[in-house]
């Protein structure tokens, strides 16, 4: 099991450097609140879409889109059933019906929630966690933080295993899991309590383990790779603040 | 109070393809049985098979004649009480006692009568005045001891030990084989999962050698321990008393110094 | 020169009454193999803490005495700093994983980065030590993905990056298996051998007979026995040592109920010296036998 979703490969994306990645998602969520129309949204959506595709994560980010699928279409639902705007029936199911306004107010809602997810993706999905961490570091995060976010990224699929590991053994020493909902969840709660403090051992055992290999050194920390920048950085960057120029252009001085 | 456990032909595999226990028949019943192998050999996984943590892929396993498959793991553990090798794959309560009493509740004891079973079994394994402690603020060799004492406590008539003399001192690996040595004396089945060779010969009548998955050898302690070729196909080493002798041509395996040193003696009183 | 020096040590842990350590006193010298034996809670762990501050700088409490490790009074210097003179590798093979890093070569980076070595000094410590483990080929793998005994061996190699003077191991192998633990064995006498003061706490009294050049007896918090494993051991299996610390490996228990003596006195620690000794004795009765 994994909790980091990054997928390593070889494309345009993920050969990029962390920061540049960084400011693309920063720039696409930005633009997502500054241009509100629904045909906006949809062109950026396209946009994000086709930069996961050509960087080979777009499988990887289907199943994120499915997971929030739920949430968008409560929108859709929500926003079509009730909206003060609604005027025009669209479908009616009995007693229950969507109305137009509604419903593209819903589309623009869930457009916008899905181009700030496929803006984070783009970050996330073709971004080794491990590098985005060393490349803040390196700019002055403090090293603790960035210890803090990559061991729990780690340690999270030990914590899981273990939790499967005593469910066994209480099952082995005649509790009973088997069987109804209700007997199911009764033995989850204690095995909340063993995770939390054999977790809490664990890390005071790794604080030791990290004491004896330096890490309360106050000297700066080093880093085993030179940072690199590949010649598409530059470009890429300058386009990111194009397009956040032409964004904001386009919101306040041509009225999109 | 005997019980009788039989694996018949058992295979099992985690993931199909990575076959790990093919074809695995053995029946255990009352005494000790060492289940002895590398890493990786089938060890811990077949013990699961024997509680029904899992089920075979094929062939069965019958615990006093009742097939695995239709039984749940809680009902098993009235027959068959697991010791994990990891402690804290197990321990999961905030007070000795609550984790050692916690077998005992599930099986139907009263508090009163937990709590007596728990404290003398905290007394067998040479814990004492640690009732009220966090199991996690003590070292790991107590730690085991106190998993050890939280399935003594359930009185199963059957007993799986993995890998009981982990981190334990002398005096502890002693203690633990005379709680071995008793349970054998009161007609227990008593299964140990075992790395300390000096452990198994001492306190188990019968070892069982795995390899890769199947049994390789199966006999009483002095016979499988004088094959060193049968040893070396599955990455172990006889006792190093039992080496000695061996390496001195003796005729007899020891199995403790103690044996050894009556075998010189009665070849040299017999030669002089 | 010793590189290990340790003088009258006395230490208490913060709310406990009793010493956890009380007067030890021993020196190591560069190379040297040193055991140290004992039951649990006789102060094996502390000790080994001991020598690289955690004793009492993480742990606070009442320290006494005088640690000097590399030419560096311990109580007055911090841990990191110590670090990079003395490694210590820990019980649990999981938990002294980072848990920062993906690869088995970053892993053994990460004391190096946060010690802030020169990066052009990074690849070749890294491959040196990873080699001497025997893990080079295994560089790329997760270290989440290694046997115990590998795990156990990169925790070695992530500290011998450092290019520590001393090694200290607290028992290393308890959780790993017969091979695991020859892995483990034979890497930290590989050390010795390039010159680095081996320091382990350990219940294996049969691996320390052949390895170590020097057994340290603890019982209560106090050094009760230092010598040679054949000194030690002749004394354990004489039982004159205090509450069976060290329990002799078999043969050398078998030995001492026979006479079998070393032609230097004392009796056989190890298979082979048991053999030697036996041999003529049982070859000569045999001999009588098929006259």
């Amino acid at each position: 099991m994994r909790v980091s979703l990054y997928v390593s490969a070889d494309t345009w994306l993920h050969r990029l450097d962390p920061m540049t990645k960084l400011l693309m998602a920063a720039t696409g969520v930005t633009l997502t609140f500054i241009l509100t129309r629904t045909e906006s949204a949809a062109v950026l959506l396209a946009i994000f879409l086709a930069a996961l595709g050509t960087g080979r994560v777009l499988r990887q980010a289907a199943s994120v889109f499915a997971g929030v699928g739920i949430v968008a279409a409560t929108f859709l639902i929500v926003q079509g059933l009730v909206h003060p705007t609604n005027a025009t029936p669209l479908i009616a199911l009995g007693p229950v019906v969507l109305y137009t306004e509604g419903l593209l107010i819903g589309l623009r809602l869930a457009l916008r929630l899905y181009n700030i997810l496929s803006a984070t993706l783009i970050l996330v999905l073709a971004t080794n966690p491990a590098d985005l961490t060393e490349a803040l570091v390196r700019r002055g995060a403090p090293a603790r933080l960035g210890y803090v976010i990559m061991s729990v990224l780690q340690i999270i699929p030990t914590m899981v295993a273990q939790s499967a590991a005593i469910t066994d053994a209480q099952r082995s020493r005649g509790m009973e899991t088997e069987g109804s909902l209700w007997t199911r969840a009764k033995a989850f709660l204690p095995l909340m309590g063993p995770l939390v403090t054999s977790s809490l051992i664990a890390t005071e055992e790794r604080a030791l383990a990290l004491e004896v290999r330096g890490f309360g050194s106050t000297v700066r920390p080093t880093f085993l790779r030179a940072e690199t920048r590949p010649p598409h950085a530059v470009p890429v960057r300058i386009l990111c603040v194009l397009t956040l120029a032409l964004g904001a252009t386009g919101r306040w001085v041509l009225g999109w | 109070m005997s019980a009788v456990i039989e694996a018949r032909s058992v295979h099992f595999h985690y993931t199909p393809g990575v076959p790990v226990l093919t074809g695995v028949t053995l029946s255990l019943g009352p005494g000790a049985t060492a289940i002895i192998g590398q890493n990786g050999a089938g060890k811990s996984t077949f013990v699961r098979l024997l509680n029904g943590l899992l089920k075979p892929v094929s062939g069965s396993i019958l615990v006093n004649g009742a097939d695995t498959r239709s039984l749940t793991v809680a009902s098993l553990a009235r027959t068959v009480g697991l010791v994990f090798q990891n402690p804290s794959d197990q321990l999961f309560k905030s007070r000795v006692i609550d984790e050692v009493t916690f077998g005992p509740l599930n099986l139907g004891f009263s508090r009163e009568e937990a709590e007596e079973r728990a404290r003398e079994a905290l007394a067998q394994v040479g814990l004492h005045g640690v009732e009220t402690r966090n199991p996690y603020d003590l070292g790991l060799a107590e730690r085991k001891l106190v998993t050890i004492a939280s399935v003594l406590a359930m009185g199963t008539s059957a007993l799986i030990f993995d890998e009981p003399t982990i981190a334990q001192d002398y005096a502890g690996v002693r203690r633990l084989g005379k709680i071995v040595d008793e349970l054998t004396a009161a007609g227990r089945t008593v299964i140990v999962i075992s790395h300390d060779m000096d452990f198994v010969a001492r306190h188990c009548h019968r070892v069982v050698v795995f390899s890769r998955g199947r049994v390789l050898a199966d006999g009483d302690a002095a016979s499988v321990f004088s094959r060193p070729d049968i040893l070396q196909q599955a990455a172990l080493e006889a006792p190093q008393i039992a080496r000695l002798a061996h390496a001195l041509s003796m005729d007899q395996t020891p199995l403790t110094p103690e044996q050894f040193v009556d075998l010189v003696r009665r070849r040299l009183s017999g030669s002089s | 020169m010793a590189v290990v020096e340790v003088e009258n040590l006395r230490y208490r842990y913060p709310r406990q009454t009793t010493l956890a350590l009380d007067g030890v006193s021993f020196t190591a010298e560069p190379g040297e193999f040193v055991g140290i034996v004992g039951p649990n809670l006789s102060g094996k762990s502390t000790l080994c803490h001991a020598l690289i501050g955690l004793v009492p700088h993480f742990y606070k409490g009442a320290i006494g005495g005088r640690v000097v490790v590399a030419g560096l009074d311990v109580h007055q210097t911090p841990v990191a700093e110590m670090s990079r003179r003395v490694g210590l590798v820990f019980q649990n093979p999981f938990t002294q994983i980072t848990g920062a890093k993906l690869t088995v070569y970053e892993e053994v980076a990460f004391g190096l980065e946060y010690t802030g070595a020169p990066r052009e000094e990074m690849a070749p410590r890294i491959e040196e030590a990873l080699r001497l483990l025997g893990l080079w080929e295994l560089r790329d793998r997760s270290p989440f993905a290694l046997s115990g005994g590998q795990m156990q061996r990169l925790a070695i190699a992530s500290v011998l990056a450092m290019r520590p003077q001393v090694l200290v191991l607290d028992e290393p192998t308890s959780q790993l298996d017969p091979a695991g633990t020859r892995e483990v064995f034979d890497a930290a006498a590989t050390l010795c051998r390039q010159g680095i003061t081996v320091i382990m706490a350990e219940h294996k009294i049969e691996l320390l007979a052949e390895h170590a050049d020097r057994l340290l007896v603890l019982h209560q918090g106090r050094l009760v026995a230092d010598g040679t494993p054949r000194d030690i051991l002749t004394r354990a299996a004489s039982r004159e040592l205090p509450g069976e610390p060290a329990p002799a490996p078999p043969v050398t228990q078998a030995a001492a109920s026979l006479d079998w003596r070393m032609p230097g006195g004392g009796f056989p620690v190890t298979l082979a010296e048991a053999v030697a000794v036996g041999r003529p004795i049982v070859e000569r009765h045999s001999g009588v036998d098929s006259r």
